[in-house]
């Protein structure tokens, strides 16, 4: 039987927790084979495969919630911050490389200190090198060097839920009124 | 006087939160509760605790309707996060107490030490209501602007510049006022004043009470500062600029706004949990390094033999010698032996009351035995044994 193209690696990637960018040439692999990679995924373990324009993630019936919630509550921080330093802040998350410095100023000037405090993930600037190279492992950021690190297609997903997040808060409010 | 008990309060409030928070909410909103409001309160849950909520002094009449007593207001504030806005004229005040206060104190350090201390306490007191009010300030504040910025109510833009401005003028510059190290006239500069004076007086004030009072405050007014530094930094960074701030909005700033009001209950993306753990995997390495790192504590293991730990019963003779002559003379040895014995260790052991026996053997003593009298039975830990009666006379006397 015949395997499409980086069949081990792309198996691997996934299981692994990773999303597969559309820069990465197996990309192309899992979307020219999306059909049996969706079986596939779906027969071997019950998982399901999300395939969007430029990234492929795979889904189990249990998610990582901590780790979820951790990325989320940094993204929220970051694009309150940036915007409050009069940044288009999805711009930056687009297209901006960020040094871990500037970062940690956003962080410690932040606030929502009480929560980043809390959060053993965010608390201190070595703990957030961590959680971004935590990130980097399932590419929802590229590191540059030891000092810098920029965000990866992958952003998407969180973006995305914070909109759909604010428009379900619109809908109940209006509901309400 | 509260005649519950404390802890009676405590699972009251726990019990009828839910009605408790809706009584919270109409005093917050309307400064008073409507007898007709809490009724329906009540009645919808089927719960009849008014003379509870006055018994325990949660609520109390105002003419007609009721009011949420101040003690409990201010507890549910706390706990919900959600303060009433002071407004800062209502803050100012702080400044006159804690003025006319430091001047008594100055005026005073040489006079009467028990007045000069009970001044020191007050002030400490009067910085630490100040200090949070002004961080239940800013907390509101915080909160109100957050709200604009997200726009949840989809106000319009100059309805948005419209309340931006209010919160502004009437209280995020007077409050910056209040705490704006360069002001001249500001509570922030008074207190480092007051810190400066403090800091002399706990290093060479000559009653060692008053100086240890004078270290606390002292030590309070510099975490007092710092914390008020911090808020003075969020109001000039993310108050003031507020009408800038609003100008933008978006979809995704107002979801995460909304999202970090409470984070660890809303719902999350998701993304897949790793589970499966394959030695060839890339991450095996770490993963097994770091459980070694874990589990592999060098620490020096030594084995006993359990019996050795056990306490070994040693006999003091000369102690139990001692403890009966004292007590002669003695009707029955033997009684006496278990007496002693369940007095030092609450049981009699077999091995104990044979070792007490020696003590028959002793010089200093006369021996009486009846072997026509019937034996007495002493029980033991382990057996009933049947003694004979024994007498025992000091030695030469009868």
């Amino acid at each position: 039987m015949e395997f499409p193209r980086h069949h081990k690696e792309i198996v691997n990637d996934l299981m692994g927790g990773k999303f597969i960018l559309a820069t990465d040439q197996k990309f192309i692999s899992l979307k020219d084979h999306a059909a049996f990679y969706e079986k596939f995924f779906k027969e071997s373990f019950g998982y399901e495969l999300e395939l969007k324009t430029d990234y492929g993630f795979i889904l189990s019936y249990e998610t990582g919630e901590q780790l979820s919630r951790d990325i989320c509550l940094f993204f929220a921080i970051l694009c309150y911050e940036l915007d409050k330093d009069g940044k288009n802040f999805l711009e930056e998350i687009q297209y901006a490389e960020f040094e871990h410095e500037k970062i940690d100023e956003y962080f410690e000037n932040s606030s929502y200190a009480e929560l980043i405090l809390n959060n053993n993930q965010l608390k201190s600037g070595e703990s957030r090198r961590d959680f971004i190279r935590t990130m980097s492992r399932r590419n929802i950021t590229e590191r540059n060097g030891d000092a810098r690190f920029s965000f990866t297609p992958a952003y998407k997903v969180f973006i995305d839920f914070a909109a759909d997040f604010a428009k379900g808060k619109v809908t109940q409010e209006n509901t309400e009124l | 006087m509260i005649k519950a008990e404390p802890k009676t309060i405590l699972n009251f409030l726990a019990n009828y939160y839910d009605s408790l928070k809706e009584i919270f909410d109409l005093q917050k909103e309307f400064g008073h509760i409507r007898k007709e409001r809490l009724q329906a309160i009540f009645d919808e849950r089927n719960e009849h605790i008014l003379q509870q909520l006055i018994d325990y002094k949660i609520i109390r009449k105002l003419g007609d309707d009721f009011e949420f007593r101040d003690t409990y207001f201010k507890l549910f504030e706390f706990i919900l996060n959600e303060f009433r806005p002071l407004l800062p004229e209502t803050i100012q005040k702080y400044e006159r107490s804690i003025g006319t206060l430091f001047k008594k104190i100055r005026d005073g350090i040489h006079g009467d030490k028990l007045i000069l201390g009970q001044r020191i306490n007050d002030l400490h007191g009067e910085v630490k209501e100040f200090s949070e009010a002004v961080e239940k300030n800013t907390i509101r504040l915080l909160a109100e602007t957050r709200e604009l910025k997200s726009n949840v109510d989809k106000l319009d833009y100059k309805e948005k510049v419209r309340k931006a401005s209010f919160w502004i003028d009437y209280y995020i510059t007077p409050l910056n006022n209040i705490l704006d190290i360069n002001h001249a006239e500001s509570i922030t500069n008074k207190l480092f004043d007051i810190s400066n004076y403090v800091n002399v007086r706990r290093l060479n004030f000559d009653d060692e009470t008053l100086r240890l009072q004078f270290e606390k405050v002292y030590v309070f007014l510099v975490q007092t500062n710092d914390d008020l530094l911090k808020q003075a930094k969020l109001l000039t960074n993310e108050l003031l600029p507020l009408i800038e701030r609003i100008r933008t909005e978006s979809i995704i700033l107002t979801g995460w706004i909304e999202f970090l009001k409470a984070p660890y209950k809303a719902p999350l993306p998701k993304i897949f949990k790793v589970e499966r753990q394959y030695p060839y995997s890339n991450d095996m390495y770490l993963n097994a390094k770091e459980y070694v790192q874990q589990f592999g504590k060098d620490e020096t293991i030594i084995l006993e033999d359990p019996q050795a730990s056990s306490d070994k019963w040693v006999f003091n003779k000369d102690l139990y010698k001692e403890k009966m002559i004292q007590q002669l003379p003695l009707e029955s040895f033997f009684d006496w032996c278990g007496l002693t014995l369940k007095t030092d260790y609450q049981t009699i052991e077999t091995d104990k009351l044979f070792a007490l026996t020696a003590l028959l053997f002793e010089d200093g003593i006369s021996i009486e035995v009846d072997t026509n009298k019937e034996r007495s039975l002493i029980k033991t830990s382990q057996m009933v044994l049947r003694v004979p009666k024994i007498k025992i006379n000091r030695y030469g006397i009868s």
